[in-house]
């Protein structure tokens, strides 16, 4: 096989692969608890969602989900019955559509703030004349002695 | 006499020789005066044994149980094993604070010993900026705030023990000193930063000289988070090993961050670039482990590591405060000094990719420290109440993670400067293969949703284009020298230690990775309310409930449930209750093995009649290479530490008399 077949042929199994893995498929019942569960705070831990705690309190909130979910409530009846008893802080990610939501936005504008200053300085370096493959390939072979014996 | 009068003297004694170090060290870098220097060093190594001596006199109080000692009454208790006691030295703040203390003067020692032989400025500067970190712990640890050695009188009869969740794993006793270790490390570079910055060097000669300390800080912080993580899941009971606690943010966030200057220090090495960038991370990575242990001890985040609130906050705070303000103001003030004279090539080279990896990275701390800190702002600005936890988290750095492993991959395989397009083909092809072939797998492993998919896909690319390294490497040894392969390939590690260790630690990231993924993907939960001799099942495997049994000793009741698995094997899990703690605290049942852990707890059971008990199972794949993958990731860092075969070769040429570079064969390839 040659390199560039094997290239098309990697590329084109990940990207097939992905397509079927991300492929919307419907959730069971117990996934969805475990979803719902994992959006909400243990009130008694440090930190930890319903679905992880093992505590008395986390495993009874989530019996509750499990209730809600068999009567066949929405999401979002769910998630409103608990931010009436619990207030915003009982949901593990602040609200997107919020001022709130200020720290979604903070990482994505950082990183293409940093991307757009590397890329505005790439290229600079006047790019050398193009090699022939042997060249290419006795330098190579070259660079790797060299590191090998550095 | 008693151990307290002894660890609480030598602390007071080591402070003035702390201050006199750093009198002595300075002038010694500046009047280049060798017997100032050797006063210097003689302080240092007698600060050493001075704290050292102070933490063996705190652990020998532990293992006397001395309760007329403040700290061993709160933290010890008489019925508390040995083993338990000794590491009841970092159980609590004060004695955190001196474990930090100590190692602190040992690498003051280590740096003054080692690097100030021929009194160069540099290191010298350097010695003089340890020794004043030096003294700000040491005036730490004789506040009555932090001060270990406390008296208490009376003294009780007995102490309260340690936290229960201190006294009940083996890994206690790795963990805290693994991480201390990387924290008080970094101490290294930041100082001959400075003392570059002070100095007005221009050059990498402080990377050169720190490039083994920070590497070894870097890998010990990491070992030590790995350690800590499987401790969470060893002792916690959740199942899990990570829950974005601001401990664990803590922690990470200066691994994180000295991620970054490991690999962009290279590109300086290589490339004369980003000088200044390199400043501002080894800066930034030591103000993290400050702004980590103040966030933590000063109970200004609720965290399971809160185990005690002290005053010594605004101590580290003004700390923190001045190492930021008195660094980043010297790095400005010398920043005309700093001018770049390298340029960065194509999109496709090699220092390009370290920029996008720094990037990154860099990205990664912040998210880190904006999601710890951000429910301190909001409530700060408008009163709310907010939580930040793993959903956000993992929202944040999941992409950002999988797009570094992509990096990963393809940043040892360009070369400077800029690829063609052939070398592109011949580099990535067999790598780019196995990528799809680990997607397939994924699939057929019965993943669901792009991020584990894709985590499999770049794990098999990481370590192809590893595998193809070596095996290239091996082979050009192999023409060349005529050598066996397996002398080949250990000559590799030998001469070239820190690229193909570098290697090593890539193939112990990409395993860690697939064990997060699989372990958070596929991992499956179920619970019972059980009688004694009904099971339930759990992904394919029945686990039979045997019965209770109460388990009395002298520090804790137990309540152990017994339980057998469908291949004959048994496992127990219980519930202890310890005098000094409200609620029950639960071990977790586990066995382990290569393909998946049984992990099983005791939620709930029958007081009175012993008649049925709630057990919790679930069943977690790959967990254990999550902690393999960190013992790789220390082995490759070993690797990449020790010091290259050639130096001590040519040593030994110079010394024997061999002329020099006849027996070096670089000089065929030339």
């Amino acid at each position: 096989m040659t390199s560039r077949a094997a290239l098309v042929v990697g590329i084109a199994l990940v990207a097939v692969a992905l397509a079927i893995a991300a492929a919307p498929r419907s959730e069971t019942q117990g996934e969805r608890v475990a979803r719902l569960a994992a959006e909400l705070r243990c009130p008694v831990c440090q930190g930890l969602s319903v679905e992880d705690s093992p505590s008395d309190t986390a495993r009874a909130m989530r019996a509750l989900v499990e209730q809600r979910v068999a009567e066949g409530r929405s999401d979002d009846a769910i998630r409103a019955e608990f931010r009436q008893a619990y207030g915003d802080w009982i949901f593990l990610s602040p609200p997107l559509l919020d001022p709130r939501g200020l720290v979604w936005l903070l990482p994505a504008a950082a990183i293409l703030a940093g991307l757009a200053l590397v890329a505005t300085r790439l290229g600079r370096a006047p790019p050398a004349p193009a090699p022939t493959a042997d060249q290419l390939a006795l330098l190579r072979e070259r660079a790797r002695l060299e590191d090998a014996i550095e | 006499m008693t151990w307290g009068d002894v660890g609480a003297g030598a602390l007071r004694a080591a402070l003035p020789l702390a201050l006199w170090g750093i009198v002595s060290a300075a002038y010694a870098a500046r009047e280049r005066d060798v017997r100032l220097l050797g006063s210097a060093r003689w302080s240092a190594l007698a600060a050493f044994a001075l704290v050292l001596l102070a933490a063996v006199s705190m652990a020998a109080a532990l293992l006397g149980h001395d309760m007329s000692i403040r700290y061993v009454a709160e933290n010890n208790a008489r019925a508390t094993p040995a083993y338990f006691s000794a590491i009841s030295l970092w159980a609590a703040l004060e004695g955190s604070i001196l474990l930090w203390t100590t190692i602190l003067a040992g690498a003051v020692t280590y740096v003054a010993w080692r690097s100030t032989r021929s009194l160069p400025r540099l290191a010298t500067t350097a010695l003089a900026i340890l020794f004043a970190m030096l003294s700000f712990f040491l005036a730490l640890v004789v506040t009555p705030a932090a001060d270990p050695f406390v008296r208490i009188d009376p003294a009780p009869l007995d102490g309260r023990g340690p936290n229960p969740l201190l006294q009940d794993h083996w890994l206690m006793g790795l963990h805290p000193p693994l991480v201390y270790l990387g924290y008080v490390l970094f101490s290294i570079p930041f100082a001959y930063a400075v003392a570059s910055l002070i100095l007005g060097e221009s050059g990498d000669r402080w990377i050169v000289a720190t490039r083994r300390s920070a590497l070894v800080a870097w890998a010990l912080l990491g070992v030590g988070i790995v350690a800590g993580a499987w401790w969470s899941y060893a002792v916690l009971g959740w199942g899990g090993y990570w829950a974005w606690d601001p401990v664990e943010n803590a922690a990470i966030m200066p691994w994180l961050a000295a991620t970054a200057y490991l690999h962009s220090v290279m590109v300086e090495e290589k490339r004369r670039m980003l000088r200044s960038w390199n400043l501002a991370l080894v800066i930034g990575a030591f103000s993290l482990t400050i702004l980590g242990t103040f966030l933590t001890r000063s109970g200004v985040v609720n965290s399971v590591h809160s185990f005690t609130q002290s005053a010594i906050g605004p101590l580290l705070l003004g700390y923190l405060a001045a190492v930021l303000a008195f660094s980043f103001g010297l790095l400005l003030w010398r920043l005309p000094r700093l001018a770049e004279t390298g340029q960065i090539g194509a999109p496709l080279s090699r220092e390009a990719i370290f920029l996008f990896q720094n990037v990154l990275f860099v990205a990664a701390t912040a998210a880190v420290l904006l999601g710890t800190l951000y429910p301190l702002a909001v409530e700060a600005i408008s009163g709310d109440q907010l939580s930040i936890g793993s959903p956000y988290f993992d929202r944040v750095e999941v992409p950002i993670a999988l797009a570094l492993l992509f990096l990963m991959g393809i940043g040892p395989q360009l070369p400077w400067h800029g690829a063609s397009r052939a070398t592109l083909e011949r580099q990535f092809a067999g790598p780019v293969a196995t990528a799809g072939a680990g997607a397939a797998v994924a699939l057929l492993l019965g993943l669901r949703g792009a991020a584990p998919v894709l985590v499999w896909a770049l794990a098999a690319f990481v370590v192809a284009t590893v595998v193809q390294e070596m095996w290239r490497g091996v082979r050009a040894r192999r023409m060349l020298h005529g050598e066996s392969p397996a002398t080949a390939f250990a000559s590799l590690f030998r001469r070239s230690g820190r690229r193909y260790g570098g290697y090593v630690v890539h193939v112990g990231i990409a395993v860690i990775a697939v064990a997060i993924a699989m372990s958070q993907a596929l991992s499956v939960r179920a619970e019972a309310t059980l009688a004694p001799g009904s099971s339930m099942e759990v992904a394919g495997r029945t686990v039979t409930f045997l019965g209770l049994r109460d388990v009395a000793e002298a520090r804790r009741q137990q309540v152990v449930a017994d339980l057998r698995l469908s291949d004959g094997g048994e496992l127990s899990t219980a519930l202890s209750f310890y005098p000094n703690a409200t609620s029950a605290i639960g071990s977790p049942g586990i066995r382990s093995t290569a393909g998946d852990d049984l992990y099983a707890i005791l939620a709930a059971y029958d007081a009175r009649g012993h008649a049925w008990a709630t057990i919790q199972v679930r069943v977690i794949p790959l967990v254990s290479w999550l902690w393999i993958g960190g013992l790789i990731v220390g082995i490759g860092a070993l690797i990449a530490a020790l010091p290259a075969a050639k130096a001590s070769e040519r040593r030994r040429a110079v010394v024997l008399g061999t002329p020099r570079g006849a027996p070096v064969p670089a000089a065929e390839a030339k």
